[in-house]
């Protein structure tokens, strides 16, 4: 089979296509009412907390009711994704003074927010990037990330509360935090709380902490099944390049009733979905695939275009997991350990042998004929591992991966030509295999 | 009798094949693609047909590969050159597990199978070092060919290390060796040395199965070939076609087609 051979997978109907949509409105709340109001929200008494996608206690801020949330990763990628991230990592090497290798989510991390508050220049695509009033140094599993918050304290005075998060070392069940280092977390949060207190200037209520637990808990139970959808045959999204768009909810406003109420619907968008593919098999998958790594987001579409040409559907993926794995669950009767379990488990902090075993579990799980690594250069806790999980993939279970490499947010290391050569190579040995 | 065409538009050169429904080469030729791939193939064609004097209307089917491949405004199919290598060595040398392909822009090496289908592959990241480009432009600026430079380092006694991997600067770096006094002959054999060492890494990584075929433009450089066999400690194989591995490649594609087509009638 060749490319073009076989039509392009289908856009599905805007009816069923509405999570997307959805999910954008309310990034746009975050952007325009949340962030850009900064100045008028500040002066009725808001907070604004700066936190890591990754394992974020927000669960324990949201109780205050002042503190909002400011994700400059998504900051970063939300730039890329809309096309503006040259002028900006051009301001984060020429006046912040970063060396061109350092993490491209750092460099325009830093650069948004410093020409917003030191220069007075906002980026058009996200607008104004408040000042944090809080840090949470809450991943402590990449060094970069810990001097990135370090750089915000330097440029605001701001106040950083740092938790110090265990690198979850392979025990014998895989990916399983050990009984102690959850003990351990749990205690920071607790001693945490009076901090809190302080900047909020609010009475700490733990009857509403455990209430946006229980709010979580259920939220992520409907992600957890639309993350488990894709096992059926026909899959009913694609687990990547859809997935990164609804994550943004788990990932923004979780542990609030718009996230519950986003994967209700979500959920049974899905089912409804399913049912049409069925009924018209044009949509149907041909190739599925398992993707590991952090996408392009600078070239989001084109890319994932060069994967719907060939009929291919991501079925299940790591990087909408980077939130927290599904394996996990939010326990409220007991608040305080499940967070604590919550913010040890994001997938980066997870050690190598079991994102390995993570990758073949799935790739049974969800009967996947290969899977795609995308490695990219600005992140060594996600990539540094990619060449080992391929060998490991391809030599000792005989699954097909692809390996490619560029960054995530700059353009600058992104070469289509090359990249769309490998990936139909890829599919071009895929369909020998399946004919065979 | 039907015929296919397989044509590779590389960056430096766009090779031809014709090929008959028996999978036996009819004609190949060789030009320089160019600024303008679609004349670079159409001059191929031209050349392919006044060769064997086929008619035209009985090649059945054109399959393009390489970069070039969708520019080709004649071609039928486009199959990629990492398909098409694999294929091409195989045909040339039937036990071929590993393909390493050195082109004028990329490196690849490919596992393949006993069928010549690709098992697994890894290719050179997005710059020119390991690639026929960085030797071609390291050597124009010594004002000398590829001819010249073979022959000036097969005479090496002692081979330089070039540390630098960005082509631009390991010329500067050579450049600077000459300056200090080093001799030509052990320059030209650093180049070349600098290109195998990369192409070694990219092996280790798919692992070494045993034939190893060395195809690609940097294929026809004896020196090149020389450094390989050292430093694998193993025969490779190669010879004048092997540049035509990927054109080879496309054709055979090419005749699978046709006998599909047929066969579903």
């Amino acid at each position: 089979m060749m490319a073009g051979s076989t039509p392009m997978l289908p856009d599905f109907p805007k009816e069923l296509d509405k999570g997307k949509a959805i999910q954008a409105q309310y990034i746009r709340r975050h952007f325009s009412e949340e962030l850009q109001k900064a100045p008028e929200l500040k002066a009725k008494g808001y907070k604004y907390a700066y936190l890591f996608v990754m394992g974020n206690p927000i669960e324990l801020l949201r109780p205050f009711g002042v503190f909002i949330g400011v994700y400059p990763e998504i900051t970063s990628l939300n730039i890329s994704y809309k096309g503006e991230a040259i002028p900006v990592l051009d301001a984060a090497e020429g006046l912040v003074g970063f060396p061109t290798d350092v993490c491209g989510y750092v460099k325009m991390g830093v650069a948004s927010t410093y020409m917003a508050n030191k220069i007075k220049v906002t980026v058009p695509v996200i607008g104004h990037m408040p000042e944090p009033d809080l840090m949470v140094l809450h991943y402590t599993g990449c060094q970069v990330y810990i001097h990135w918050w370090e750089l915000y304290q330097y440029m605001f005075n701001t106040p950083v509360l740092v938790y110090d998060i265990p690198h979850l070392r392979h025990l014998e069940d895989t990916a399983k935090p050990h009984k102690e280092d959850i003990e351990y977390v749990a205690e920071q949060l607790k001693d945490s709380v009076p901090f809190l207190e302080k900047i909020s200037g609010v009475p700490f209520d733990e009857s509403k902490f455990k209430e946006t637990v229980k709010i979580t808990a259920e939220t992520w139970d409907y992600w957890r099944q639309v993350i488990e959808m894709e096992k059926l045959v026909p899959a009913p999204y694609d687990a990547y390049f859809e997935a990164i768009y609804y994550m943004s909810m788990i990932t923004i406003y979780r542990g609030t009733k718009d996230a519950l109420d986003y994967y209700k619907y979500l959920l049974d968008e899905l089912k409804a979905r399913y049912k049409f593919i069925n009924e018209h098999p044009e949509y149907a998958e041909r190739f599925r695939l398992i993707f590991e790594g952090v996408p392009p987001y600078h070239n989001y579409k084109s890319f994932w275009n060069l994967f719907k040409r060939w009929g291919a559907r991501m079925v299940y993926a790591t990087y909408p997991k980077v939130p927290g794995m599904e394996l996990f669950r939010f326990d409220p009767s007991r608040p305080w350990e499940s967070e604590a379990e919550y913010m040890i488990l994001p997938y980066c902090n997870i050690n190598y042998k079991d994102r390995a075993e993570i990758l073949a579990k799935y790739v049974d799980e969800y009967k996947a004929d290969g899977v795609v690594i995308h490695s990219i250069k600005s992140c060594k806790s996600f990539s540094s591992n990619h060449g080992d999980f391929k060998e490991y993939l391809s030599k000792e279970l005989d699954v097909p991966v692809l390996l490619i490499e560029s960054d995530h947010v700059d353009p600058r290391y992104y070469s289509e030509a090359q990249i769309k050569n490998r990936i139909d190579a890829y599919f071009e040995a895929l369909s020998l295999r399946a004919k065979r | 009798m039907d015929y296919v065409m397989g044509i590779d538009a590389g960056s430096t050169y766009t090779k031809g094949v014709l090929m008959n429904e028996d999978r036996e080469i009819v004609a190949l030729d060789v030009t320089l693609t160019g600024a303008n791939i679609n004349n670079a193939a159409e001059t191929i064609r031209r050349k392919l047909l006044e060769k064997s004097g086929i008619k035209e209307t009985d090649v059945k089917l054109v399959v393009g590969t390489g970069y070039g491949r969708y520019v080709i405004r004649f071609g039928n199919i486009q199959v990629t050159e990492i398909s098409c290598h694999a294929r091409g060595a195989h045909y040339l040398f039937p036990n071929t597990r590993t393909v390493l392909d050195i082109g004028g822009q990329d490196m690849k090496v490919i596992k393949v199978n006993e069928r010549g289908d690709v098992v697994d592959f890894v290719m050179n990241d997005k710059c020119a070092a390991g690639t026929g480009r960085f030797v071609e432009n390291i050597i124009k600026s010594f004002g000398l060919n590829f001819k010249d430079a073979n022959d000036l380092a097969l005479k090496s006694r002692r081979g330089i290390a070039l540390s630098s991997t960005c082509t631009v600067f390991a010329q500067t770096e050579a450049m600077e060796h000459l300056a200090i006094g080093d001799a030509i002959e052990d320059i030209m054999y650093g180049v070349f040395k600098s290109v195998i060492t990369r192409a070694i890494g990219l092996i280790t990584r798919v692992g070494l199965t045993p034939e190893l075929t060395f195809t690609g433009g940097l294929s026809l450089n004896p020196i090149a070939v020389k450094i390989l066999e050292t430093m694998l400690k193993t025969k490779v194989n190669h010879s004048d076609m092997t540049m035509f591995a990927g054109a080879i490649g496309a054709a055979l594609y090419g005749v699978e087609k046709l006998e599909t087509e047929k066969y579903i009638g």
